[in-house]
């Protein structure tokens, strides 16, 4: 296997800040994230604001993370304007870069001197159009459905053509390694506006996709399930197990999917992508540890993996649930109250169900993103206690500030 | 009257809701969203009534709204 001679970056998502801290001390090299409603998950992610972008990037500066901001939906007129009050502010608050795919986006970003990445909505698949998304920005995220083969033609071609962004870099190639795939050639799909007026292309599918359906004979009305059951609902790309050939096509950074994702999702998948970049470097990328982050990684969000287009497979890899396969779930069990520095204990409200002393629990907050520990031990209403439950105040020493608001979650097996 | 109501803060802009009718919304410049035009303001929610002949229409915006923040009362 031959290393890459330059280092492959990780780029995490964050729908929320807490993803924003999970995904930096994960290890990600940068985040990115969408405000206001002019990104492709206004349905589903909480959504900053714009008034957020400062403490995002100041977050991510901090520790030296860079901080992308999503303008990826297709853009009418009537927001134009908020576009521009989003990029000024993003100009102001020294973000490293937008995610676009329309020209406009571009056109004020170039005004104004902020650099653009193009999305994958933009669906580049060849060289061509590298060379001319070139003119606008110093980046591109290739559409998802290439071969290692067509990706490692672009890349190879950019190096030998000498092709440079907008900047006077060398062209730079993103690709996803990690997440949900769209059942349409990414940014392509009409089901959702069909069937409920949603339109997809501005972050409101509904997800028609990942549903059952039923083939209906028009003359007898005899209907059959289609066996395949969720014939239109992708398995999830995972690449752990072959991200040596994925960096081996020369790319320069690999995303994860996962806006719409809790943290302890983003933290999961960050840190075993990064982890294995730092083996493939360090020539110990072996079969046990790729069991180790499969493992992992089946434990937060997924609906199955496959390996996506990448290795050439033909599509059919579908689902075979209506949701997550994740192995482990987690239950909202009680808010963070305070935080004892001295002794490092983190009070909680239990608002619903119950613990036992030597649970796992996972706390979820913006200043610490997703941290995972055992229940042990457990004071309940100021005395030692096996259990607490609904309305109990609980003390458990905590390695992170609890602050009012984070959230405890109890970590069961997904089918227990 | 029935009243129309708009949930104005979840708007994506998407602009369905000023096609169907655009006497009754506009999109803002300003923020991309729709306004309820001629709508009685409380914090981030509109309302405005519609006289009831215009009931087929207000079905129609209340069930394509894509984030559902269109009501009628
Ligand atoms: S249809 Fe709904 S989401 Fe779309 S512009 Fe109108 S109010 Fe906003």
């Amino acid at each position: 296997m031959t290393k890459s001679k330059t280092k492959v970056k990780l780029l995490a998502p964050a729908g929320s800040m807490d993803c924003v801290t999970a995904a930096i001390n994960a290890g990600a090299d940068a985040i990115y994230f969408g405000v206001e409603q002019l990104n492709m998950r206004t349905r589903s992610s909480g959504g900053f604001s714009i008034g957020d972008i400062k403490e995002v990037v100041r977050i991510c500066h901090a520790s030296g993370v860079k901080a992308y901001l999503t303008l990826n939906t297709i853009m009418y007129d009537h927001d134009l304007r908020l576009l521009q009050l989003i990029l000024k502010e993003a100009r102001e608050q020294g973000i490293d870069a937008v995610i676009a795919a329309d020209v406009s986006v571009f056109q004020q970003c170039m005004a104004l001197g902020i650099p653009v990445h193009v999305s994958t909505q933009a669906n580049i698949s060849n060289l061509a159009a590298v060379e001319f998304y070139a003119r606008f920005s110093d980046l591109v995220v290739l559409a998802r459905e290439l071969t290692f083969q067509q990706i490692a033609h672009i890349t190879s071609e950019i190096k030998r053509k000498d092709i440079r962004g907008v900047s006077g870099e060398p062209m730079q190639v993103e690709i996803f390694v990690h997440g949900a795939l769209c059942m349409a050639v990414s940014g392509k799909c009409y089901l959702s506006l069909h069937s409920q007026w949603a339109s997809a292309n501005r972050g409101a599918c509904v997800q028609n996709c990942r549903r059952p359906y039923k083939v209906a004979d028009a003359e007898t009305g005899e209907e059959l399930l289609i066996d395949n059951e969720y014939i239109m609902s992708p398995k999830d790309l995972c690449t752990i197990g072959i991200l040596d050939q994925v960096i081996e096509t020369g790319v320069d950074v690999l995303k994860i999917e996962g806006r719409s994702k809790g943290a302890d999702y983003v933290f999961e998948t960050t840190s075993c992508y990064k982890e294995a970049i730092a083996s493939i470097e360090a020539g110990t990328y072996t079969p046990d540890k790729k069991t180790v982050w499969l493992n992992r990684l089946n434990a937060v969000y997924n609906r199955g993996f496959w390996e996506g287009y990448y290795a050439g497979h033909s599509t059919g890899e579908w689902t075979s649930t209506p949701g997550s396969s994740a192995t482990e779930k987690k239950i909202y069990v009680a808010k963070g109250v305070k935080y004892y520095g001295k002794i490092g204990v983190g009070e909680f409200d239990i608002e619903t169900g119950s613990l036992e002393q030597g649970d796992i629990v996972m706390l979820i907050g913006n200043a610490h993103g997703m941290v995972k520990m055992k229940l042990e031990p457990l004071m309940v209403n100021g005395q030692p206690s096996e259990k607490a439950k609904k309305g109990d105040k609980i003390t458990i020493p905590v390695a992170t500030k609890v602050a009012p608001g984070d959230k405890l979650y109890k970590i069961t097996e997904a089918n227990a | 009257m029935p009243k129309l109501i708009q949930y104005r803060d979840k708007c994506i802009g998407c602009g369905i809701c000023h096609q169907l009718q655009p006497a009754w919304w506009r999109m803002s410049k300003r923020d991309g969203k729709a306004t309820l035009v001629k709508g009685e303001k409380k914090n981030q929610t509109y309302v405005r009534e519609i006289p009831l002949i215009e009931e087929e229409l207000i079905r129609r915006v209340v069930r394509d709204c894509p984030v559902h923040i269109i009501k009628w009362v």
